[in-house]
């Protein structure tokens, strides 16, 4: 419609606007003139081209970083998509499931800082209710100090992700399957379908689009992951748990690098929105060739 | 469907994996410091209260839930109304840049936070507000109002078209139609984005913790990790404090659990 005055569309979005411009717009386009300087947040920042990205892709801790956040990556995809949509499957087959979807979405609307404070008390050497179920159990070989060794602090790390996320892609999927005509799932039943067959072939396949969009959330939720690591291992053990976002911090806040934190934002906003092309560009030519 | 008690056994054991540390964290705080070391699996000897009172003093507590409350109520409110106003506009509304505003929105959707930190912060430097709840509320506005226009829209699309149709023919102003036929209307998008945004802000932690050092500003989360490393080694006090943090939410979450997991997955389901 044509507004029944001029100035009102742009006063009903100035406010959202200017808020934005100011707070991110504005600082986007800021850090990437930082990234060419040499500034160091009080002197005069001097231009010195591209040298800090030069130097971005010589830092090892900085390249070995995103390895990290690839094996993370790769790890909560099994253990928050896979399992959530595992779950999903589960709770959908069968009636009076509200009390479990409850129970399993609860630790993702809690603070992440206070699961990771009681998660280092889960996993801490001394008092942890891990190591001590194991030794309960019986398994003492198989104690650890989960965060403190290179071995498997990045993969408890992932863990813990998975114990949060799961049941927030199990939500997600639920709602998908809810979404599928009842009189397809009733009819598969009456052919004999078992649940399982149900969930590999009908289910799954017609929430194929939820699937890509899970991948993408798990993928731009994981690099972009902070918290956890910043309170569980601050990137330690001997920077085995270093991500980019914990090592930018670091970088900008401890050594008062703001020139070069600010190039290895411009690598990381890249890295996303890279991501980002590459899946809208996969998701339109797969729905133009699936039609139904 | 069969009865099948297997399912529900199985389920039910599976979920002890998520009540397990959080009852663990509960009862821990009715605990002793030698009995959490020593015991850390055997229930409290005593049922004494007084600990949550005590963390709840010592660890200020009150403080941060205030300055989290302060910070949440105006963030949550700001992208509510501010966001229902631009998303009306670029739905119902023809002007020119509408398409191209929009689409600037729309990359605060993707953008890492990191992408515009470092520069906000020397912004927020410059302007002075460093140290005071308006460098945690812009951001945060900011950050929640991309989805809100775009949940919000999502919405309005699906309202009758004639309606707004309707109502100029009766002669009423755009921002009357706003305000007495929209926000009316809107009511279910508006719980949706109002649970998101208030989760977001409420549990927000790497900006507070750059932006925030007074004490006395501090919302919950950092305010809890300031707390943690002090007392680092009076597990019962931690515990107690952890408790008091999330045991409320965990209230408010049983109550409304639908809402809240809708307002969650909507931006990704839709």
């Amino acid at each position: 419609m044509k507004p029944t005055a001029r100035w009102i569309p742009y006063f009903l979005v100035a406010p959202a606007f200017a808020i934005f411009s100011l707070a991110i717009l504005g600082p986007i386009l800021a850090t990437f003139g930082l990234s060419l300087t040499n500034w160091d947040g009080f002197s005069t920042p001097s231009f010195v081209g591209f040298d800090n990205f030069a130097r971005a892709f010589q830092d090892k801790i900085y390249m070995d970083s995103y390895w990290h956040a690839a094996v993370y990556i790769a790890a909560t995809l099994v253990l928050e998509v896979a399992v959530g949509l595992l779950l999903a499957g589960l709770v959908s087959a069968k009636r009076n499931t509200t009390f479990y979807r409850v129970a399993f979405f609860t630790p993702v609307m809690l603070p992440l800082v206070v699961i990771s404070v009681l998660w280092s008390f889960i996993l801490n050497p001394d008092i942890g209710l891990l190591n001590r179920l194991l030794g309960n159990a019986g398994l003492e070989s198989w104690q650890r100090i989960w965060l403190g060794e290179q071995a498997t602090a990045l993969l408890s790390l992932s863990v813990i992700s998975g114990w949060i996320y799961a049941g927030f892609y199990m939500a997600i999927f639920y709602a998908g399957f809810q979404r599928i005509p009842s009189t397809i799932i009733e009819s598969a039943r009456l052919d004999g379908a078992t649940e399982w067959q149900l969930l590999r072939q009908i289910k799954i396949p017609m929430v194929k689009n939820l699937t890509e969009v899970a991948v993408l959330l798990c993928f731009t939720g994981g690099i972009q992951m902070f918290d956890l690591v910043y309170v569980l291992t601050n990137g330690g053990p001997y920077d085995t748990t270093q991500v980019p976002t914990t090592y930018l911090v670091r970088v900008v806040f401890r050594d008062q690098q703001m020139g070069y934190g600010s190039a290895l934002a411009v690598i990381l906003t890249v890295v996303v929105l890279l991501v980002g092309l590459i899946y809208n560009k996969v998701r339109t030519k797969e729905d133009a060739v699936v039609e139904y | 469907m069969k009865r099948n008690p297997v399912f529900h056994i199985a389920m039910a054991m599976y979920s002890l994996i998520y009540f397990v540390p959080l009852l663990w964290m509960a009862l821990s705080a009715l605990k002793n410091n030698e009995q959490i070391t020593m015991t850390p699996l055997s229930l409290p000897t005593t049922w004494d209260f007084g600990v949550f009172r005590e963390a709840f003093t010592v660890g200020n507590l009150g403080k941060y839930a205030l300055n989290s409350v302060i910070v949440t109520g105006t963030v949550t409110s700001s992208v509510l109304v501010f966001g229902s106003m631009a998303a009306f506009a670029f739905t119902r509304l023809k002007f020119r840049f509408s398409k191209q505003l929009l689409g600037l929105i729309t990359l605060g959707l993707i953008l890492p936070l990191q992408s515009y930190f470092i520069a906000q912060n020397a912004l927020f430097d410059t302007l002075g507000i460093k140290d005071t709840r308006m460098a945690l509320i812009l951001p945060y506005t900011a950050m929640g109002l991309p989805l809100a226009i775009w949940l919000f829209r999502a919405y309005i699309q699906n309202l009758p078209k004639e309606i707004f149709e309707a109502a100029r023919v009766d002669g009423a102003g755009d921002l009357r139609v706003y305000q007495t036929i929209l926000l009316p209307m809107l009511k279910p998008g508006i719980a949706t984005v109002a649970v998101f945004t208030t989760l977001s802000a409420w549990n927000e932690f790497l900006l507070a913790l750059v932006y925030i050092q007074n004490d006395d500003l501090k919302t919950i989360p950092t305010g809890l990790l300031t707390f943690s490393t002090r007392y680092a080694t009076n597990y019962q006090l931690l515990f107690a404090a952890l408790t008091i943090v999330t045991v409320p939410m965990i209230i408010v979450y049983i109550i409304f659990n639908r809402k809240v997991i809708e307002g969650l997955t909507e931006g990704a389901v839709k």
